[in-house]
């Protein structure tokens, strides 16, 4: 592994860095059968694991149970998302932590949206008590319906096939979901219209109302995954020139094989403003940087897909995206060429390249890969059953003149190895830290996330961080993460 | 590429005699999360490990360590079982599989795949042998290449589909399976393809009554 040298240019932070990944004891029960997904609450320790037709929460102190959200799909839930907490983040766990909202994409074609009441569960217990003290020999059968904790207060139906991913904007104004139909649908929650003023946040009565703002059909396959641009420093920039778009920032993975990103004009108006090409099968997903480094113009992009290859895209400079325009106009665009048609390029708004590709780790398609927001570390897995934990090697800024390797980087993505050593002494290289084998046995993992550790293993509750994979197994499985 | 109606009416049929059949062992068949008929809770295979080995250091040594790894406590697959006992590249190995595919009837004749050669012998590769894994977790690849009997066969897709089916409800959880057309067998083998081998798709598509009806069909002549 630890073949490259490292790299003349002074680098920040890497030092010989070497991880241990342990393996903890997984969330109870097991499910027992395919599980897709599992997605750790932004602020509440929280996961809620996806299967079947519905989905498990599991707490993340005592890594068992919590709730279960049951009955309101008649096919898979493949994906979840939670709604952002409002207003102010600190403004109290307390009263946060008695509502909660899931929205689950089902291959039903329909995403739900489910609210948790814990007010209303106390009132209902209290009448249970009541009743029982009344009618003392009342059964207590009911008493163990946890499933009633949570209602389905709103289903949301347009698209045509399976819903394959559903993801919340930072602020919780908009829910993006995608489909098999080649369609992504941008939704506003326009029950609750200023989520982020905090008046509001004293209400509890907002409702549960949603528009259709856009339906986005450009992709020629189904969209696998949607995933909005958190809202980091840099999301809003100093990156010139002044944006005639809106801040959110989507970004949606297909069978196309490309990635596209998406953001809203002045004029209200979704629109695609890149197409990322290169991957050579479906792209499984993509995530954005959460923490980006200082002289990053904007977060980056990671996507990753059936290829094998997992590839990192950054926005080009501004002064550089112009004259890529004039250069595109006189149709000599091939030092950045990387398979637009120039008719197209001239159209899009925002300039991406591929900055650089992880060492090659896996053997099959690459289901998940998370990018913490503490250290900056990559996970993945995917249908090898293989964790690998990758780190960047070097974090200065980017010289001007690396396009011939990078080049070389693009067209060469399935020769890692020669990616790897020509990438080293670039800005932007990985290295694989380590890798655990069978991490659920012999069977495929489906995905990868960071969250926070609340366990009673935890030294540092609320920051440590860990990592949580879910597979085909129907294991929900925490892995401790140590770096010296 | 003469049209015939649909399909091709008159494929060659081999006598079913022809074809060696053996039972596997009901203890063996895979019951994995996957297999689609098999909804009910069923006890905790032996592959799902998660209670066997709890030690945090067998399971986090790098990639070089793993090959002593053993889990010694279970009953393993008897491969010989499956696979017959003097592999060959040609020979047992792909012999056995053929019996797991070449008994699914044909969507549209009251046929066998293996009668309209739609699976052939030579078609199917195990890798690595079988005879060189040790560890059950060890990964093998079973690669199916198909014939379709016309070349716009309209039902490759609904054919292939009944294959991985068949191969992910009666192998252990460590294959993994891909299902292809054979080069240039059918127009549009790489959709299909693409199709076969995509997770999700093929998921999803086992949710469908319809689909699910004409596969559960296809498979009830296997043993």
């Amino acid at each position: 592994m630890a073949t490259e040298p490292s790299a003349p240019a002074a680098t920040t932070t890497t030092a010989a860095t070497t991880a241990e990944v342990t393996r903890l004891p997984a969330f109870s029960p097991d499910l027992y059968q395919r599980a897709w997904a599992s997605i750790p609450h932004p602020t509440l320790p929280l996961i809620a694991t996806c299967h079947h037709h519905s989905v498990t929460v599991f707490s993340l102190s005592t890594l068992s149970k919590h709730s279960v959200l049951t009955g309101g799909h008649t096919r898979s839930v493949r994906s979840a998302a939670w709604q952002p907490p409002r207003g102010k983040v600190a403004s109290g766990n307390g009263k946060e932590a008695k509502r909660l909202r899931l929205v689950t994409g089902s291959f039903d074609t329909t995403a739900g949206v489910w609210t948790w009441d814990q007010g209303r569960r106390e009132e209902r217990l209290e009448r249970e008590v009541r009743l029982l003290q009344n009618n003392s020999e009342g059964d207590k059968g009911g008493e163990e319906e946890e499933e009633d904790e949570w209602e389905l207060t709103l289903v949301l139906e347009g698209h045509e096939n399976e819903v394959k991913s559903v993801n919340y904007s930072p602020s919780g104004q908009y829910l993006a979901t995608c489909s098999r139909d080649k369609s992504v649908w941008i939704w506003e929650d326009v029950g609750n219209p200023n989520p982020s003023s905090e008046e509001q946040e004293e209400e509890e009565e907002d409702e549960d109302e949603w528009e259709t703002v856009a339906v986005l059909q450009e992709h020629d396959g189904d969209v696998k995954a949607v995933t909005w641009c958190p809202d980091v420093p840099g999301r809003k920039s100093k990156y010139a020139p002044p944006r005639r778009y809106g801040d959110d920032v989507l970004a949606s993975a297909s069978y196309d094989n490309t990635v596209r990103l998406w953001r809203e004009d002045g004029d209200g108006e979704w629109v695609c403003v890149a197409v990322l090409e290169g991957h050579e099968g479906t792209v499984w997903g993509v995530a954005w940087e959460g923490k980006p480094r200082e002289n990053d113009k904007f977060p980056r992009l990671l996507s990753w897909g059936a290829d094998e290859v997992v590839r990192v895209w950054s926005l080009r400079e501004p002064e550089e995206e112009e004259e890529g325009h004039a250069e595109g106009a006189a149709g000599g665009n091939n030092s950045w060429g990387f398979g637009v048609p120039n008719t197209m390029r001239r159209s899009l708004k925002e300039e991406w390249e591929c900055t650089a590709v992880l060492p090659k780790v896996h053997k099959g398609d690459i289901y998940s890969v998370a990018w913490s927001t503490e250290t900056g570390l990559l996970a993945s897995v995917g249908s090898d059953g293989v964790l690998a934990l990758y780190q960047e090697t070097t974090s200065t800024i980017a010289p001007e003149k690396k396009t011939e390797e990078e080049d070389e980087e693009m067209t060469n993505g399935d020769a890692p190895t020669t990616n790897a050593t020509a990438a080293a002494t670039a800005p932007g290289s990985w290295k694989v830290l380590t890798t655990v084998k069978s991490a659920h046995g012999p069977y495929e993992i489906n995905h990868i996330t960071w969250c926070k550790r609340y366990d009673a293993g935890s030294e540092r509750k609320g920051e440590e961080e860990m990592l949580v994979t879910t597979g085909d197994d129907g294991v929900v499985r925490p892995w401790q993460v140590r770096i010296q | 590429m003469a049209k015939s109606d649909l399909d091709n009416a008159n494929p060659t049929v081999l006598s079913v005699s022809q074809l060696p059949s053996r039972n596997l062992a009901k203890g063996h068949e895979r019951r994995g999360p996957d297999s689609k008929y098999d909804h009910i809770l069923f006890p905790k295979q032996w592959w799902a490990g998660s209670s066997l080995n709890n030690d945090p250091s067998v399971w986090t040594s790098d990639e070089d360590e793993d090959d002593d790894l053993t889990l010694a406590t279970e009953e393993p697959i008897d491969e010989q079982e499956i696979y017959g006992k003097n592999y060959a590249p040609s020979g047992c190995t792909c012999m056995a599989r053929r019996n797991l595919l070449s008994t699914i009837s044909d969507p549209e004749h009251p046929v066998t795949l293996g009668q309209i050669a739609v699976v052939r012998l030579d078609d199917i590769h195990l890798s690595p042998s079988p005879a060189e894994r040790l560890d059950p977790n060890t990964l093998t690849n079973v690669e199916v290449d198909l014939t379709p009997t016309v070349n716009h066969c309209s039902l490759a897709t609904v054919i292939g589909l009944a294959v991985r089916v068949r191969l992910e409800n009666a192998l252990p959880p460590n294959y993994r399976i891909i299902v292809r057309m054979k080069d240039g067998s059918h127009a549009q083998d790489d959709q299909v393809n693409k199709q076969l081998g995509d997770k999700e798709r093929v998921a999803a598509a086992l949710e469908n009554d319809t689909l699910k009806g004409i596969i559960e069909k296809m498979l009830e002549t296997c043993v």
